[in-house]
């Protein structure tokens, strides 16, 4: 590490203005020591442009901010998959991101693979959720739980009320209104949808080939960028506009698919869905890893996702899968060796460093033997410093010495109220005799500033009622009061409310995280209110002042205008209609 | 002054010998003028030569086709053509009350202290950029209509293009998503773009209403109103329709707004508070990046039509608004 911070004041310093950033940023990267040293000529880096997925865009708009430090300027458009390789095949851009690879059939079109030199890169993995939003009255439902059929249904018009039989099946312990389903979908060309319908032709082709009959597609019809629409669907463009259209308030019985990470910032719940082991289960970093243990890894390192669908680990989250950034691997139009050297900076450090913060941000982080094959790939990139990185010093929670993934090894087991049948997790247990209760397991948000963690307490059978509380994350609304879980005996088979909080509150406890001490993270994505104001600090100021150089721009002109205009006029009543001088 | 002589007078033949800053600037301003016919015509010629692969596949069939699938062959243009229609003559329709209002507020009723700030913030309405327009339209405003558009179809739905299906008065559990990213949302977000460039040719025209028959309406007992419905209106009705032509252009032309607001669907559909709703340049806008190269034909032939209405209603307007500027409707 040492050589690590020197190597980084000699290069800041050699350019001369950014010592003191040096000097800064030197107690930041010292612990972090992993980039190994550059060669001793220290150029400064080039901006680099890419495009294309929004699935993986928060990991990687956040991993873009982090590098900023060094001087590395990436430029990244969430534009769509299939725009980010049309436009890497185009020329426009350095690299693209998408969730699949050329070369696949969409609607009886073969997406070409481009001309210039091109490899696939995996950047991270998640798991395309299920994100809902759906009141029981004034209460939000937070438990939702859904097999894959009856997604597939609500997704093809199907299933249009959340009353039918098949979701009443899944949630035995929710009593369902007769709300309308909205299926919300992306208008644009997008990896999500490939990813989604890839895994709706695969597990469910009877009810996507009728669907595709239906609105005028070639069956059998595989997967699509394009989600066909029909009447009773929403479509918005990117996975911003999918999430924001089912968080807000008018959108009661909106469904959509997006990633993880969209809906754990828009403070939204996500369905459990059903595993091949019978159980339901979250899209969480360790539940993606659990459910990638099954994806077998093609030669060019794409994905081959049918053993992910039928992982038959309990643990697994089927609608799993990677992201890939698609690297050039030849110094040919636009792309130069200077990119290529900035572009495989960038590549090593979210390869290693930026993988801790997945689970962080909604993803789960590349296991080691994809880590590897990715630096593998790096290295193909034109310019590019062949560094000695020790992967080890990555600090993937993945990562053990016998090869094997941790994260997935140590994943906790689901609660047994989550197994398919009469009992649900976080609702009142059919028939339940005694009073048991328990702290809504409502894990904290864990990127939220302030978290404190979900309080799992309680938990027991017995009869006492202990409260969990739902500490601050950095959800804004719908506000829930911080003291939730004020729960009482019911009769059985209703779902409690809090008529206080009004949210449905856990009876019963979700004793796998108080057994499992687990606590945080098991469902994140509940609202929670937000952390009084920490007060006057620099930033209020700063905003203040930014808003008053606003203010004064938009006003001062005209009035600067009417003065002097009144001033050179001398007299009144000058300021009149051009046709006053007609007389 | 010409001498006054015998011989029977003969006009002058007057010659001008242009400086050399005289003939710059002529040649320059002359280029100019040419260049924006030469953009013009280019525009339109790309468009065709691009387009003509996916017309020439589909005949007769683009026009009336309410499908887009162009790589299964099967597209056309009629429901998105009627959609941009739709949205673009809902938003004209608010747009120009609305417009009208301020043009004659800012030029008859406004104190003077106040006028010109007035004119500056209406002017500075056309300086957001659209996407500004469109993310409040979609994260704030839309919220805000369902109440509006709920009350019309609830007491006007009788009326075919006020319907919406799904909606129930009666039942509490109805979902209110059947009101949102309608053609009347993205509407109104439009109208409210349109605005400052329609209040700015209507109040334009306004001001030059002359001051001699102004006063001749006051001399003959009109109260203020009076005036402006026998002078005012009837000498800015070129510049009403005029403004009217060119927000009706910019409605039509409309991307980023509605891309972000509308839920694409594919059939004509003139139910203008029910979810769902298209329009030309925000399908380019939303496919033109994933599109095959026959996709990107077909979107092409899209703009083409889009391009030629787009043509027809400018020219229709600044003909309009040219006849009228010159004040010969004066003496009428």
């Amino acid at each position: 590490m040492g050589a690590l911070g020197v190597s980084r004041v000699n290069r800041f310093a050699s350019t001369g203005r950014r010592a003191l950033a040096a000097f800064a940023s030197l107690a930041l990267l010292a612990p972090l020591g992993v980039i190994a040293a550059p060669a001793a000529e220290a150029e400064s880096y080039v901006p680099v442009s890419g495009a294309g997925s929004t699935w993986s865009q928060n990991a990687l708009d956040q991993w873009r901010r982090n590098v900023n430090q060094y001087g590395m300027r990436i430029d990244y458009q969430g534009t769509g998959s299939s725009d980010g390789r049309n436009q890497f095949k185009n020329g426009t851009v350095d690299f693209a991101v998408s969730e699949i690879p050329y070369g696949l059939k969409d609607n009886n079109v073969v997406d070409a693979p481009p001309q210039r030199g091109f490899a696939y890169m995996p950047i991270v993995a998640g798991g395309t959720a299920f994100m809902y939003n759906l009141k029981i009255g004034p209460n939000r439902v937070t438990q939702l739980r859904l097999s894959g059929e009856t997604v597939a249904k609500m997704f093809t018009g199907v299933i249009t009320k959340w009353d039918d039989p098949a979701v009443k099946a899944d949630n035995p312990g929710l009593t369902l209104p007769a709300i309308q389903v909205v299926p919300v979908v992306r208008s644009d060309g997008s990896g999500t949808t490939a990813q989604f319908t890839a895994w709706l032709a695969s597990e469910q082709s009877g009810i996507w080939n009728n669907y595709c009959a239906k609105v005028g597609r070639a069956t059998p019809c595989g997967q699509t960028s394009n989600y066909p629409t029909q009447t009773g669907m929403v479509a918005q463009s990117g996975s911003l506009g999918v999430s924001g259209y089912t968080s807000q308030e008018q959108s009661v019985g909106a469904i959509t698919y997006v990633e993880y990470s969209y809906a754990k910032n828009a403070g939204f719940p996500v369905a459990k869905l059903l595993n091949k082991s019978n159980f339901y289960v979250e899209p969480t970093a360790e539940a993606v890893a659990v459910g990638l243990l099954g994806a077998k890894i093609n030669p060019d390192l794409s994905q081959n996702l049918s053993g992910v669908y039928n992982n038959t680990d309990k643990r697994a989250y089927p609608l799993s899968s990677y992201s890939y950034m698609i690297l050039p691997t030849a110094v040919e139009g636009a792309f130069s060796e200077e990119k290529g050297r900035t572009l495989g900076d960038f590549a090593s450090y979210f390869l290693c460093q930026g993988q801790q913060q997945a689970d962080a941000l909604g993803y789960s982080p590349l296991p080691i033997n994809l880590v590897k094959a990715g630096f593998d790939q790096i290295k193909r990139i034109p310019g590019v410093d062949t560094q000695n990185i020790n992967i080890n010093n990555c600090n993937n929670p993945t990562f053990s010495t016998d090869g094997t993934n941790t994260l997935a090894k140590t994943a906790p087991q689901p609660a047994a109220c989550d197994a398919k049948g009469p009992t649900q997790c976080g609702t009142q247990a059919a028939g339940g005799s005694g009073g048991s209760s328990g702290g809504s397991g409502s894990g904290g948000n864990s990127s939220g500033g302030g978290t404190t963690g979900g309080g799992s307490a309680g938990g027991t059978t017995g009869g006492g009622t202990t409260g969990g509380t739902t500490g601050g994350g950095g959800v804004v609304e719908p506000v829930v009061d911080p003291v939730t879980g004020e729960i009482t005996d019911a009769s059985g088979g209703e779902v409690v409310i809090d008529e206080a909080t009004g949210e449905i509150v856990a009876v019963g406890g979700d004793v796998a995280v108080a057994e499992t001490g687990g606590g945080g993270g098991y469902v994140a994505g509940i609202p929670v209110s937000t952390q009084a104001s920490a007060g006057w600090g620099p930033y209020t100021g700063l905003l203040l002042a930014a808003f008053t150089v606003l203010l004064a721009l938009l006003f001062a002109p005209p009035l600067v205008a009417r003065s002097l205009a009144a001033r050179r006029a001398g007299s009144p009543g000058d300021d009149s209609t051009p046709s006053g001088g007609a007389t | 002054m010409p001498p006054g002589g015998q011989t029977p007078p003969e006009p002058r033949v007057l010659t001008t010998r242009r400086s050399g800053v005289d003939r710059a600037f002529r040649s320059v301003s002359g280029a100019s003028g040419a260049m924006v016919l030469i953009i013009m015509t280019l525009v339109g010629l790309f468009l065709g030569i691009r387009a003509f692969d996916a017309i020439s596949d589909a005949g007769f069939s683009f026009v009336t086709t309410q499908v887009w699938e162009p790589d299964g062959g099967n597209f056309g243009i009629a429901a998105i053509l009627s959609g941009t229609v739709f949205i673009a003559v809902t938003a004209i329709l608010i747009v120009v009350p609305l417009s009208l209002a301020v043009a004659l507020y800012i030029c008859e009723y406004a104190p003077r202290r106040i006028k010109r700030t007035l004119i500056s913030l209406v002017d500075l309405m056309a300086a957001v950029p659209s996407v500004v327009f469109g993310l409040w339209g979609f994260f704030f405003l839309q919220n805000h209509m369902i109440g509006i558009s709920r009350w019309i179809s609830t007491y006007f739905g009788w009326i075919p293009i006020f319907s919406v299906d799904g909606s129930d008065p009666d039942d509490p559990l109805s979902t209110a998503t059947v009101f949102t990213s309608s053609t009347f949302i993205a509407a109104v977000v439009v109208a409210i773009m349109v605005a400052p460039f329609t209040t700015a040719v209507m109040r334009e025209v306004f001001s030059q209403a002359p001051i001699g028959e102004r006063e001749g309406a006051y001399a003959l007992g009109a109260t203020k109103w009076g005036m402006i419905r026998s002078v005012v209106l009837p000498f800015g009705k070129g510049g009403i329709i005029g403004g009217t032509m060119l927000g009706l252009g910019r409605a039509l032309g409309e991307t980023i707004v509605v891309a972000l607001i509308i839920s694409p669907i594919f059939i004509i559909q003139p139910q203008i508070l029910q979810n769902g709703a298209n329009s030309v340049s925000a399908l380019i806008a939303l496919r033109y990046g994933e599109a095959t190269p026959f996709g990107t034909s077909a979107l092409m032939a899209a703009g083409l039509a889009l391009f030629l209405i787009t043509l027809v209603v400018n020219f229709a307007a600044s003909s309009i608004v040219a006849r009228t500027r010159s004040g010969a409707s004066t003496n009428e």
